[in-house]
């Protein structure tokens, strides 16, 4: 009866309006933060490179990075960023990939039921805290199995196993998304051929699940790239040219933050500086997730 | 008739009590509004302090080597009864006067080097002129590892070497081990860092910064962690840090004088340097809670300061940054 009431009919229409135009602005809020901090960004980077001691050939290839004294290359920085990155997901993906593969195809559910809650747990704690776990744990462990006179006190390997384990919970569930979300009847097929389990998961099913898998890693490898407070605590606090893990060397981020702790004052070039490492930065992760995004599409495939 | 005459004559001395009172102290301390917390029986010169009735928040900003003494004396403010809330950041000599004197956010700034005149001319720039108070010295501190049993003394121009070019300790003393140096400093924003390269590299910071194994940091736990960590780990902060890691920090000798008192005192140890705090006439009178906890600090700061681990000024240091504050506060009370 109260739907064939003209005027109740009207009213739902006007609330559904109302609820549409703030979802709408609440989208529309989102982008706005995104093309600000783009617009941030650009601005003052601009103001970096427009600096008559900054050229761009000199930044992107120079091998010193001390701002103070007019030295502006910003491979030392970079070095240091690939290098935790990469132990991090040499650490990372193996693990968190059997951990993905174990929750989807073998754990029982009353092990899943305490996997997953775990894995929750280690993806909820803040990164300082993993900063000071890299710190007072994982260099000490480092130094005692290789030796206080190899490992400094302050460097990569530590920072990047770290993050690697930071990272870990977001590849177990994201790959495990991926690998549940192959259909069954692949399974079932291999099984029909007479394959084994391992067969199955390794020959069939991992295959199968490959472009979201690797959408998952390149998203883990974003993550670590971006990763500030571990690398600010553990890895060092003056850029290095280095490929030695053990020794110390300052990160993208770690640069940034120790700038912006007060370091150094404003509107001066070692303070605009940071803004062009931070667009640097964000051109690195927004390439990585691009293409994670890319692969995930062309790589799909469909089993309908 | 009788009763009436002593009721009138009693209310008459009653009534002028407060003012006999009033007249046989002439100095009295209002006791309402924004200087409520001025009393009587100051230190040196200076009105007494009630922190109980100072109130308002207070923004302090600048050195880490003066942060330790700035926190300790804010410590003593509240405990005696200041309520409001006292933000000292740890953020460089450098950094601090930039919040001074170009953003103008905080009432004080704290360093360890005296005011640049340029800074003096940006802070004149938005209406502050920057009034200088002297509240201690610091005897740098050169420190190594507990570890390095070799370093003990270092001449100037070995210190020189040392945070430069020299890449092994066997460089600096051939009997010393070929290992490499690791070097921990402050940031380049801090006063440490400033006075560091205008006593040993003669205001040139790029020997410095070009040296390898070079970690900087303007958090001096960083550095303490660092230098704990190798007995090839050099490096150098205010003596509070020092002070407070003397169990597996060694400090050295500078041109074979120790960081003693009397050393530090008579300006023998040659990296001893003055530490400040810099306010602003106009924020103080805005805000007397500024006065009353510089005030404070001028007038209790040689009870603490051996404590947090640095030296007293001279006394006519200290006088001069007490004068300072009554000729800032003239008229006032």
């Amino acid at each position: 009866m109260a739907i064939d009431n003209p005027h109740f009919r009207k009213k739902s229409r006007f609330h559904e309006h109302i609820i549409e135009t703030v979802m709408f602005l609440f989208a529309l809020f989102s982008m706005l933060i995104t093309v600000g901090i783009v617009v941030i960004l650009v601005r003052e980077s601009y103001l970096f490179f427009s600096d008559p001691q900054v050229d761009l050939i000199g930044f992107l290839t120079g091998k010193n990075w001390q701002p103070m004294i007019h030295q502006f290359g910003f491979l030392p920085l970079l070095n240091a960023t690939f290098t935790t990155s990469i132990i991090a997901m040499l650490l990372g993906i193996p693990i968190g990939l059997f951990v993905a593969i174990y929750l989807a195809e073998y754990a029982s559910d009353r092990m899943r039921g305490i996997l997953k809650p775990v894995l929750e747990v280690l993806a909820g704690i803040p990164t300082i805290v993993y900063g000071y776990f890299a710190l007072t744990f994982m260099t000490p462990l480092l130094r005692s199995l290789f030796g206080q006179d190899v490992v400094e006190i302050y460097n990569t390997a530590s920072a990047g196993l770290v993050i690697g384990i930071l990272v870990l919970p977001m590849i177990a569930t994201m790959a495990e998304d991926a690998i549940s979300s192959v259909p069954k009847e692949l399974r079932l097929a291999a099984y029909a051929l007479g394959g084994t389990k391992i067969e199955t998961t390794f020959k069939v099913v991992i295959p199968a699940a490959l472009s979201g898998l690797s959408a998952t890693f390149l998203l883990a490898l974003s993550r670590a790239i971006g990763e500030t407070m571990v690398v600010a605590l553990a890895a060092g606090a003056g850029p290095k040219l280095t490929a030695n893990p053990f020794k110390a060397a300052e990160t993208i981020t770690g640069y940034i933050v120790r700038i912006s702790g007060g370091d150094v004052s404003y509107n001066s070039v070692d303070y605009n500086s940071i803004f062009a490492l931070g667009l640097v930065l964000s051109i690195i992760t927004f390439t990585l997730n691009l293409v994670s995004r890319k692969i995930s599409t062309i790589f799909h495939q469909e089993y309908e | 008739m009788k009763k009436v005459i002593v009721a009138i004559l009693v209310s008459v001395v009653l009534m002028s009590l407060p003012v006999f009172a009033a007249g046989s102290k002439e100095s009295a301390a209002q006791k309402s509004g924004p200087m409520a917390w001025i009393e009587d029986g100051g230190v040196a010169g200076l009105p007494g302090v009630n922190p109980l009735k100072a109130s308002g928040n207070i923004i302090t900003a600048g050195s880490s080597t003066v942060y330790p003494l700035s926190e300790r004396m804010a410590e003593r403010f509240k405990q005696e009864g200041y309520s409001g809330v006292i933000t000292i950041d740890s953020i460089g000599s450098g950094a601090g006067f930039e919040r001074f004197t170009v953003a103008g956010e905080t009432d004080i700034a704290n360093a360890s080097r005296a005011i640049k005149a340029k800074e003096v001319e940006a802070a004149k720039q938005i209406g502050r002129n920057p009034i200088e108070f002297r509240v201690g010295t610091d005897a740098l501190a050169v420190v190594v590892s507990k570890e390095n049993t070799f370093a003990k003394n270092m001449t100037k121009s070995e210190l020189a070497k040392l945070f430069s070019t020299a890449s092994t300790w066997s460089e600096i003393n051939p009997a010393w081990p070929n290992q490499p140096i690791q070097r921990f400093i402050p940031g380049t924003d801090s006063g440490t860092f400033d006075y560091f390269s205008e006593e040993v590299f003669k205001n040139n910071p790029e020997p410095m910064l070009s040296a390898k194994n070079l970690q900087l940091s303007e958090d001096d736990n960083i550095l303490v962690q660092g230098i704990k960590g190798s007995p090839y780990a050099v490096g150098f902060f205010g003596y509070a840090y020092y002070a407070e890691n003397k169990d597996s920090l060694s400090i050295l000798s500078i041109d074979g004088v120790e960081a003693t008192n009397a050393n530090v005192d008579n300006g023998t140890y040659p990296l001893a340097r003055p530490l400040f705090i810099y306010s602003d006439e106009q924020i103080m009178r805005t805000k007397p809670q500024v006065a009353a906890f510089i005030n404070f600090y001028l007038s209790y700061v040689n009870e603490e300061i051996v404590k947090v681990g640095y030296f007293p000024a001279n006394d006519e240091e200290l006088v001069k940054g007490r004068q300072a504050w009554l000729k800032a506060m003239n008229g006032t009370y």
